[in-house]
């Protein structure tokens, strides 16, 4: 009875079994989903391949499946993972061909023992620069490629190799606790990698540096403690994986992608089914759907980012002065923020823009107005808990300002609930950008944005549905993975509101 | 000064007085009870003068004064004043002239003598009395209140209404609310007046005369000052005539009313279609958290969060209505059958957070004490969950579906231009080409003010069903 108990138990906290039985689901998900899509209904046909694709993915999910019994029983017979058992993930490693993002995922997993941070932004660098050579290489069937095209995908390439490379190295050389003095080398040349979206690239860089330089143990500690605790989470990891994609992709995207092909009407392919050419067919202009939405990316992460950064500052002021001096000054500001938080955020940012017109500035402000109460409240919450501890205490015994305290002592450490907080509200953001565009409010209509994309598609819902699918789909990931990180980071940095 | 006697004859007596007292707490109150009893004071106050002439106080407090200096407890104190006042110097490294330290400590000790003396003419019973504790004082008298009742009428009618202490919670929301929505009004219109746009001149053409313009402007009062036009706005908000609209010429007041009762059934519809749902599958997943079912429900409800209103609904066109053909693609007032896509689509996202929001509820109840000790007396779980769980998880919850209600009246809007409903939304989006201010104004401020009723319903049906609440403001 005791060792059935602690089998259940080692396989609940072993990450490899975990990830094992979550990969399973996903592939075989993702494969009924390809089964299903396979066959045309109305035109009594298969289609190849997609048939190809849920083969490969059925093969995928099979061999998963062998290797979560092959790790059960390993954890029962010996309480641990035999080297012949993690030797099995290298095969694993090729799906990546396939897209199957969860089963690359779980392979680098499986077959590194030691698994440092270190080792899984390396992973995860390298997996996501080779997502971004696999998209951007579909512009080679197209009719020409940009000028920068061939360089930008050699920079891809050998940014690839050298990640790969981290990766053996971080498995060899770099420990939970430090990494030897030379790691500083590669860790600047992955800061400078940033310029290409890579946020992975820079984690690792940061982190190797920080280690490397053995400057502040507690510090490191800390950054690993947290890092270890949002990397359990493996939704959250693939929700950072996917808004880095993005990012990366919508950076990116000026070199590899032409604009022109995006914006330009080319009315010898008007609304076009996808092809190798237009991966994504065209729409009633003739552009090409795949570069619009590639590019719509682009608006989506700035409106998002841009309307959660402005009202997380202009609320987290208003609610840090608000909690911390109280009484009157508490009161003006709370009960003026009442008067916005009773306006629905989406009506209100259609009055303003009926009053100044759509366009992205605009509309940028319009959803930042609106979301400042909630901010407010959730700072004035932390601040009024934080001002009574004795850290405040003390430093106003020592005679620091009131701005002092509240900048330098009470704000950043009620920083983790607000990052919380814009995290999982970015997705609302690149939501309402969208809706408002789709109602004619938003982004310009000659700008290739989602919402605008979406608004084309709904015309032609019934003979050209594609239009419509696609974009949505994007906008609903890119939510999805929002909402995922937003919720992993606050298991790891707020476990109190959960 | 008045001898305060403990003992009333009578309950009546001490009934205005405490609520007085109560409120005389608080600033606006005390302003307002003072304002309204005006009539009053004029005769109360030559009583307080006559009163206060009789100097009963003053002698005594002389007198006590005297005894404190006669038996040398005063020497005493201002001894132990120097003394501390020099130590003080020593330890800043001060210069202390002997003449400075007499002043700082005779002052100091003066104030001792005025607190002690004060303390002991209090345990006395004998106080200084300011007009409006004498004024507090009268209400107990039955004769004074006899007197005044008539003048005063309104000053006792707030009394007699703010002595519970739920119906003053349930009128302080109130008030409130009212700021809220006459803040919100202004606000709106405010962002509307700001507007660089020229209705007359998107709805005239460019080709119209100054003349033509300048009649627009005058028709519509446009011409005029902010304050009147706000005036105008808000008084045209609150007596249901907002005059008609720039274009079309029709009743705006009117074709509001008339677009409200879809979008209000629509957005009800959603509510009850979310609470139906959502509830029980935040139960479900709480009390078996990550099992199979809990990562499935909660998978499932978090795309509900992320997926785009106006998406699902196209979605929900293609398959259901183009391609199977179970549904009319647009809503039509004569099928009710139209009513089940926008419903659903409306009610999506709020079953997604209210499912996620019971979940978290219910696990952070489950693991209270309470719930151990009714498990450990033996009851079985079924029990605890519906008899102690549920409810005590509830009250979280029914504050969110408040909250989200409003969201949901917000983005009814992109719905209703999915679905081609002519409801308050899409009427709103229609109007802000031009942009039709009044229009605008009453659609945004209307809705406001059906969240602003609802989350007040809410707050008092809370105060009155949470003991917790209730207790709070008996306490207060």
């Amino acid at each position: 009875m005791k060792t059935i108990v602690h089998v259940k138990l080692l396989l609940k906290i072993t990450q490899e079994y975990v990830n094992a039985h979550f990969t399973f689901v996903f592939s075989l998900l993702f494969s009924l989903l390809f089964l299903a899509y396979s066959y045309n209904f109305s035109s009594q046909s298969w289609r190849p391949i997609i048939l190809l694709f849920f083969f490969v993915y059925i093969i995928t999910t099979v061999y998963v499946g062998f290797l979560t019994l092959r790790i059960k029983s390993d954890l029962a017979k010996f309480g641990d993972i035999q080297k012949t058992t993690r030797l099995f993930g290298f095969p694993l490693l090729l799906t990546i061909a396939s897209g199957n993002i969860f089963s690359v995922s779980f392979a680098f997993m499986l077959v590194s023992k030691t698994k440092t941070a270190e080792y899984t932004f390396a992973a995860y660098a390298f997996i996501t620069q080779l997502f971004i050579i696999g998209i951007s290489a579909l512009n080679l069937f197209k009719s020409y490629v940009t000028d920068t095209f061939l360089v930008a995908m050699g920079l891809f390439l050998i940014l690839a190799i050298f990640y790969l490379a981290l990766l053996v190295l971080c498995t060899k050389f770099v420990t939970a606790k430090d990494a030897p003095k030379w790691m500083i080398v590669p860790g600047i040349l992955l800061v400078i990698a940033t310029f290409t979206g890579n946020l992975f690239a820079t984690l690792l860089g940061f982190s190797l540096i920080q280690k490397a330089r053995k400057t502040n143990p507690s510090a490191i500690e800390k950054w690993q403690k947290m890092w270890q605790k949002i990397l359990r989470n493996t939704m959250a990891v693939f929700g950072l994986f996917f808004i880095v994609f993005i990012f990366s992709l919508s950076v990116t995207s000026s070199w590899t992608f032409d604009y022109d092909f995006a914006t330009k009407n080319n009315y010898g392919a008007l609304l076009q089914t996808p092809s190798l050419e237009h991966p994504l067919g065209t729409d009633n202009y003739g552009r090409d759907l795949f570069s619009r939405i590639v590019f719509g990316a682009q608006i989506s992460l700035i409106v998002g980012f841009f309307s959660t950064i402005i009202p997380a500052l202009v609320g987290g002021a208003l609610g840090a002065f608000s909690g911390y001096y109280g009484k009157a000054t508490d009161n003006i500001i709370m009960r003026s923020l009442d008067i916005l938080y009773a306006i629905p955020g989406i009506l209100l940012a259609i009055a303003i823009i009926a009053a100044f017109g759509a366009n992205t500035i605009n509309l940028i402000i319009a959803l930042s107005v609106g979301a400042i109460p909630t901010y407010a409240r959730t700072m004035r919450a932390n601040v009024m808990q934080l001002s009574n501890y004795e850290f405040v205490e003390s430093a106003r015994a020592l005679g620091a300002s009131d701005a002092a305290i509240i900048f330098k002592h009470i704000v950043p450490n009620s920083l983790a609930p607000m990052i919380v907080k814009a995290t999982l509200t970015i997705g609302g953001a690149v939501i309402s950008t969208s809706s408002l565009s789709f109602l004619g409010l938003g982004i310009e209509p000659h700008i290739p944005e989602w919402g605008n994309i979406l608004k084309v598609g709904s015309t032609y819902l019934e003979t050209h549905s594609y239009v419509a699918i696609f974009p949505g789909l994007c906008i609903m990931l890119l939510v999805l993975s929002f909402n995922f990180l937003g919720d992993g980071l606050r298991d790891a940095l707020d476990p109190k509101t959960n | 000064m008045v001898i305060l006697k403990n003992r009333s004859t009578t309950k009546e007596h001490v009934f205005f007085f405490t609520v007085y007292q109560k409120l005389m707490h608080l600033r606006p109150y005390m302003l307002l009870l003072f304002l309204l009893s005006i009539l009053v004071h004029p005769f109360t106050y030559f009583l307080y003068r006559k009163r206060k002439n009789s100097h009963v106080y003053k002698q005594r407090f002389e007198q006590q004064c005297q005894h404190y200096k006669e038996n040398g407890s005063y020497t005493k104190w201002k001894c132990a004043f120097v003394e501390q006042e020099q130590a003080k110097a020593r330890f800043f490294g001060e210069q202390l002239s002997e003449q400075q330290l007499q002043t700082s400590a005779t002052s100091l000790a003066e104030a001792k003598l005025q607190r002690i003396v004060e303390k002991d003419l209090a345990n006395e019973g004998l106080y200084k009395q300011s007009y409006l504790q004498f004024f507090g004082q009268q209400l107990k008298k039955q004769s004074f209140i006899a007197i005044t009742f008539v003048p005063a009428i309104l000053f006792y009618v707030l009394l007699l209404l703010f002595a519970n202490p739920f119906l003053q919670y349930v009128i302080e929301r109130i008030l409130q609310s009212f700021i809220v929505i006459i803040g919100v009004a202004t606000l709106v219109f405010t962002i509307l007046y700001l507007s660089p746009f020229d209705p007359a001149r998107n709805l005239l053409g460019v080709e119209a005369t100054p003349a033509q313009v300048a009649n627009f402007n005058r028709i519509y009062g446009l011409d005029q000052p902010y304050l009147s036009q706000l005036w105008h706005a808000l008084s045209g908000l609150f007596t249901f005539d907002l005059g008609t609209s720039f274009a079309g010429k029709e009743d705006i007041t009117h074709s509001i009313a008339n677009k409200f009762p879809i979008t209000l059934e629509i957005a009800l519809l959603s509510l009850l279609m979310a609470i139906a749902i959502a509830i029980p599958v935040g139960i479900i997943s709480a009390v078996r958290p990550n099992s199979y079912l809990d990562y499935t429900f909660m998978f499932i409800a978090l795309i509900g969060l992320s997926i785009p209103s106006f998406w699902q609904g196209l979605l929900f066109i293609l398959t259901f209505a183009l391609k199977l053909q179970w549904f009319p693609a647009t809503y039509n007032p004569q099928n009710r059958l139209s009513l089940l896509m926008p419903v659903i689509v409306l009610g999506t996202s709020i079953t997604a957070s209210i499912a996620r929001m019971t979940r978290s509820s219910m696990l952070e109840v489950i693991h209270e004490d309470y719930i151990i000790t009714a498990k450990a007396k033996g009851l079985n779980e079924y029990k605890v969950i519906t008899k102690h769980a549920i409810r005590n998880a509830m009250i979280p919850i029914i504050t969110v579906i408040g909250l989200l209600f409003g969201g949901m009246l917000g983005g009814a809007s992109v719905t209703e231009k999915v679905f081609n409903i002519s409801g308050i939304g899409s009427y709103i989006v229609d109007k802000q080409f031009i942009p039709d201010i009044p229009a605008i104004l009453g659609g945004v401020v209307y809705i406001a003010i059906t969240i602003s009723i609802v989350n007040l319903l809410i707050d008092i049906l809370y105060a009155y069903f949470d003991p917790r609440i209730r207790s709070k403001m008996k306490k207060s």
